[in-house]
């Protein structure tokens, strides 16, 4: 297995890390690095308001209503009816292909007119990005930090490393006393836990 | 596997075709049709605009997504480089360029298998085919002109629904 280097960007987009373990990706210089944290901030929102959004039979009235005007006023009616949550809309809905979402679902999603391609699953933004020559990998925790891990194509089972490397962060970087949130990571345990770790596992 | 939704961007960064297939056969329909509808202007509420706002808007964010993480991808692993997909929790895109830098773009679900050769196949076999060796079809399609032919839609349609499905 080959982990090429990591990146963990804070939750407002700045780079707070970057580390190369093996080399084999380019070197870039650091300002950089700090617009790919940037960029990939922003294209990770995008990915997450890209979503394919599969409408839902509910209101019959919208769907063959293309060019009349006069029958918006009755989808209108029916789409502020739907909009609470109420448990007849699953039950009147005859979804051949796609469930409907459970009522606490919708939630994620802006109207209940439409429903997410896996629902009951909360829509995130990129998570595994492939190209020719590597795989990166992100994970974001709940506190919205991401963690960029750029590994080989070829290597399988990423969920376990990043994990661990959250492990140590949240070991060695949140709870050292002397680390000021949102900034830069300076801490020697880390990088000496980390980089023991990783060599152990080649 | 579901296909989504499909793009062609052209090098000048213009979607000159777009595709979207939803799992409901009432509301199969050209997304251009859609997005010209009459807009939404009095107290609609947000879920009209929102599905406006996919239809039309979608190509420009998805083009903004694949050019960042296309230049990302050729700054870190070099020229020869190249983005294929990536996957989000709820849906995978795909990408394919073009040496003449036209980007083709698909959205399908998480089951699918890679389509790089699929949409390499739609690249070869229907593109260059009906749209490049149509001698009516200009060398630019601004606005989609030239990529809309009967014989194109109607072969990326069987290709989308007979071969991928």
């Amino acid at each position: 297995m080959t982990v090429f280097s990591l990146i963990i960007i804070n939750k407002a987009g700045g780079l707070v890390y970057q580390r190369e373990f093996q080399p084999g990706l380019r070197k870039l210089s650091t300002n950089d690095y700090l617009v790919l944290a940037g960029t990939f901030h922003g294209v990770h929102a995008i990915t997450r308001s890209i979503t394919p959004k599969i409408p839902l039979p509910t209101n019959p009235n919208t769907i063959p209503s293309n060019s009349s005007s006069h029958s918006h006023q009755p989808s209108t009616s029916s789409i502020l009816t739907t909009h609470k949550p109420s448990p007849s809309i699953s039950t009147s809905t005859t979804t051949p292909s796609t469930p409907t979402p459970t009522a606490p679902s919708s939630t994620s999603t802006p109207s209940t007119t439409h429903a997410l391609p896996i629902p009951g699953t909360p829509v995130t933004g990129l998570e595994v990005l492939e190209s020719d020559k590597f795989r990166l990998t992100c994970f974001q925790t709940l506190t919205g930090t991401k963690f960029l891990l750029f590994t080989d194509p070829l290597m399988t089972t990423v969920e376990p490393v990043i994990r661990k490397i959250y492990e140590l962060y949240a070991d060695f970087v949140m709870k050292n006393p002397f680390y000021q949130l949102e900034m830069p990571v300076r801490c020697e345990a880390f990088d000496r836990h980390l980089g023991g770790w990783l060599r152990g596992r080649v | 596997m579901v296909v989504y939704s499909f793009y062609i961007f052209d090098r000048h960064a213009e979607c000159i075709y777009k595709k979207r297939w939803l799992p409901r056969p009432a509301v199969v329909g050209k997304s251009r049709a859609n997005s010209e509808l009459p807009a939404p202007t009095n107290g609609l509420p947000a879920a009209i605009g929102q599905s406006d706002r996919t239809t039309d808007d979608d190509a420009k964010l998805i083009f903004g997504t694949v050019f960042s993480l296309r230049n990302m991808v050729r700054k870190l692993g070099g020229e020869d480089d190249s983005f294929v997909s990536y996957c989000t929790s709820q849906y995978q895109l795909h990408y394919y360029e073009t040496p003449t830098n036209i980007k083709f773009v698909m959205l399908t679900d998480l089951k699918s298998p890679s389509m790089r050769v699929a949409l390499q196949q739609i690249y070869i076999n229907l593109f260059v085919e009906y749209v490049v060796k149509n001698p009516l079809s200009p060398t630019e399609h601004p606005g989609g002109i030239g990529v809309n032919n009967e014989l194109f839609e109607e072969s990326l349609e069987q290709f989308v629904t007979r071969v991928l499905a």
